[in-house]
């Protein structure tokens, strides 16, 4: 990692009715670092990513932490800074591109408005640079494009407007909600190529939110397994598949059909279910559904220990997780 | 594919949809959601269908179910021909196959009970009455890994995998010869997903029974399938056994697919050659003449935008409908 990551979370905690959905999430993210969230339905990860751009619903609130970008605090900052903030040097892409579009006004008047948010420039230097943007992001004919409505525009070209939208302004760290989740596979492949070359040319970190291992494999460098709200295991991503040292992670790679998976043989499966938040209590949120928990893990919360260089699992028995790989496989 | 004795056989079915066109509806265009596809599953063998959005994979689905009216082709199901059928024919057809669809909670009415719904297949066509017929209930919520106390709950009170596990049990109450699964996992989280995955192969194991399996991740029709066709604008280009396909595909866009899909394994990702197919997917609408995938296509030439290419045999067994493979 970079000595000065372009942005760090410490201790972030959301509740909702005095639920913590998001609890004690810590992470940073170097400039042109990828760093992905991963986790199941309810694991707290887009309730992340919106506590990181002020997005929250009204019903949550973030009762803990710092989110720390080019040494600012976002979370004491008021709306009127935050807004100034949002879309320059931080920005959010969506899973629904073209639901994130407003569908009454044409891609180069969204586009070029975003730039002139945040510049006083004319009104044809800003089109100039949304032009400029559509090209950089891969989009043919931009000339045509830009007097087009999202409606014109397929799913797979909406999400590179919504890309060219988010870094028009070069901001430090883009946060990327599942944004090939609605794709089909061959145009997520071009999401995630282009993804990966902004990143590079641009030094643009990025913090991606998904729930499918392939796309992590495939673009982060960093990850964040999260699980019922508190991050279980964050490592580099080599080191995450090859060791990874939190039942819930070795379960959840265990449980995908892989191609080194024998076709039509069991899959490792995690019984039950997630706890509502209402009912997390004080031990360690996976071990009801554990095969390695101890009394220990259902009375005491762990914490994030290190367990090799860059590695920390948040397991009391991060040195059986390994046997127990061996047992499922 | 021919089969000694098959399950289901379907036979050049072509959907198209009429558009309404503009003044008077006149001049509408048709859509070829599918056009021509020939498929045969033999008793306790999975198909699995591949193929992205608008393909055609639901469309073909929904047309072996009776959902959808064929514009041309036959369906046979053990035999009996479904094109065309009507009243008893068709009732007695329909009884062997049955359909599991992508979104659980849309599959159940929220206002019955869970042995309602499984019931109301096995009341209306007389096979069981009163205790009977709770006790057939209850069998089949235990054979899906729920409990037969279960049958007095309604949807809302179960998890997603658990009223996945509901519909699966309400499709088998006929004892099916074939259950077509549209999407079944789809909606569902990795760890549910799994769950499914399991239950499905191991009623498989024990009641024989066969599935179309359709969905769009290739991982799970890996997992799955024994037969794989994958399909493309309405066709099918590539048809193989499941090892034939994965080890040697042949079809450039079955290629494309392949490399598209990322791998959870960062090192063997990182080493693929990924081919990034350029373009998007042409609209069913308007498939291009010739090959319906030379558009995109990397290998395409004169004749690719000229001829459509059939399904024709190679030496693995494997059937492609490319120029060039």
């Amino acid at each position: 990692m970079s000595p000065a990551p372009a942005l760090t979370v410490e201790d972030l905690t959301v509740e909702i009715d005095g639920a913590s959905v998001v609890d004690g999430v810590s992470f940073a993210v170097g400039a042109g670092e990828v760093v992905a969230l991963v986790g199941e339905s309810g694991c707290g990860k887009s309730m992340t990513a919106l506590a990181l751009l002020g997005l929250l619903p009204d019903a949550a609130q973030i009762v803990r932490g710092r989110i720390v970008l080019d040494g600012v605090d976002l979370v004491a900052l008021p709306e009127r800074a935050m807004q100034r903030v949002r879309g320059s040097q931080l920005s959010i892409i969506f899973q629904e591109a073209t639901a994130s579009l407003d569908p009454l006004t044409t891609v180069g008047s969204q586009v070029s408005e975003a730039y002139a948010l945040h510049h006083s420039v004319s009104r044809s230097t800003a089109w100039g640079k949304a032009k400029e943007m559509l090209t950089a992001v891969g989009i043919p004919d931009p000339e045509l494009r830009l007097n087009q409505y999202p409606f014109e525009l397929s799913g797979g070209m909406c999400q590179r407007v919504m890309i060219a939208m988010a870094l028009i302004c070069g901001p430090r760290v883009l946060v990327a909600d599942e944004p090939t989740t609605a794709l089909d596979v061959t145009i997520q492949a071009q999401i995630l190529e282009l993804m990966k070359r902004l990143v590079a040319d641009r030094g643009t970190g990025i913090v991606l939110i998904t729930h499918d291992m392939g796309v992590v494999a495939d673009a982060a460098d960093r990850v964040a397994v999260m699980y019922a709200g508190r991050i279980a295991e964050i490592a580099p991503v080599d080191e995450l598949f090859a060791r990874p040292r939190h039942a819930y992670t070795a379960l959840l790679l265990a449980a995908m059909p892989s191609l080194d998976h024998e076709p039509k043989q069991a899959l490792a499966m995690i019984e039950g279910k997630v706890p509502a938040a209402v009912d997390f209590g004080e031990g360690c949120r996976f071990a009801a559904r554990c095969p390695i928990a101890s009394d220990r893990c259902r009375n005491q919360q762990p914490p994030l220990l290190e367990s090799g260089p860059g590695h920390r699992a948040a397991c009391w028995h991060a040195d059986r997780v390994a046997g127990l790989i061996g047992s499922i496989a | 594919m021919t089969k000694p004795d098959p399950v289901l056989e379907v036979r050049d079915v072509t959907v198209h949809f009429k558009m309404r066109g503009g003044w008077l509806g006149e001049g509408g265009q048709t859509i070829k959601a599918v056009d021509g596809v020939d498929l045969a599953i033999g008793s306790g063998e999975t198909l699995g269908l591949v193929g992205e959005s608008g393909c055609g994979k639901s469309t073909i689905s929904n047309a072996i179910v009776g959902l959808v009216p064929t514009t041309r082709g036959s369906i046979r199901v053990r035999g009996q021909e479904i094109v065309g059928a009507s009243g008893k024919a068709l009732r007695a057809a329909r009884r062997h196959v049955q359909m599991v669809f992508q979104n659980p909670a849309l599959s159940l009415n929220p206002r019955a009970t869970i042995g309602a719904a499984i019931a109301e297949p096995l009341a209306v066509r007389g096979i069981a009455s009163g205790p009977a017929l709770r006790e057939q209930v209850g069998t089949l919520l235990t054979q899906v890994g729920l409990r037969a106390e279960d049958a007095r709950r309604y949807p809302h009170q179960f998890s997603g995998g658990q009223r996945q596990r509901i519909v699966i049990a309400r499709a088998l109450a006929l004892k099916p010869a074939l259950v077509v699964c549209d999407e079944p996992v789809s909606a569902l989280d990795v760890s549910v997903r799994a769950q499914i995955l399991n239950l499905l192969i191991d009623l498989q194991r024990r009641l024989g029974v066969s599935y179309l399996f359709v969905s769009h991740d290739l991982s799970v029709i890996r997992h799955i399938s024994d037969q794989v066709a994958v399909m493309y604008l309405g066709r099918i280009i590539e048809h193989a056994s499941r090892s034939v396909l994965f080890a040697a595909p042949k079809h450039p866009y079955t290629k494309a697919l392949m490399s598209a899909v990322p791998e959870a394994n960062p090192a063997a990702q990182r080493a693929k050659r990924r081919m990034v197919l350029s373009g998007e997917l042409p609209s069913p609408a308007n498939v291009p003449a010739g090959c319906a995938f030379h558009t995109r296509c990397p290998l395409a030439s004169e004749i690719c935008r000229r001829e459509r290419p059939t399904l024709t045999p190679r030496q693995d067994g494997a059937l492609v409908a490319c120029h060039h493979a």
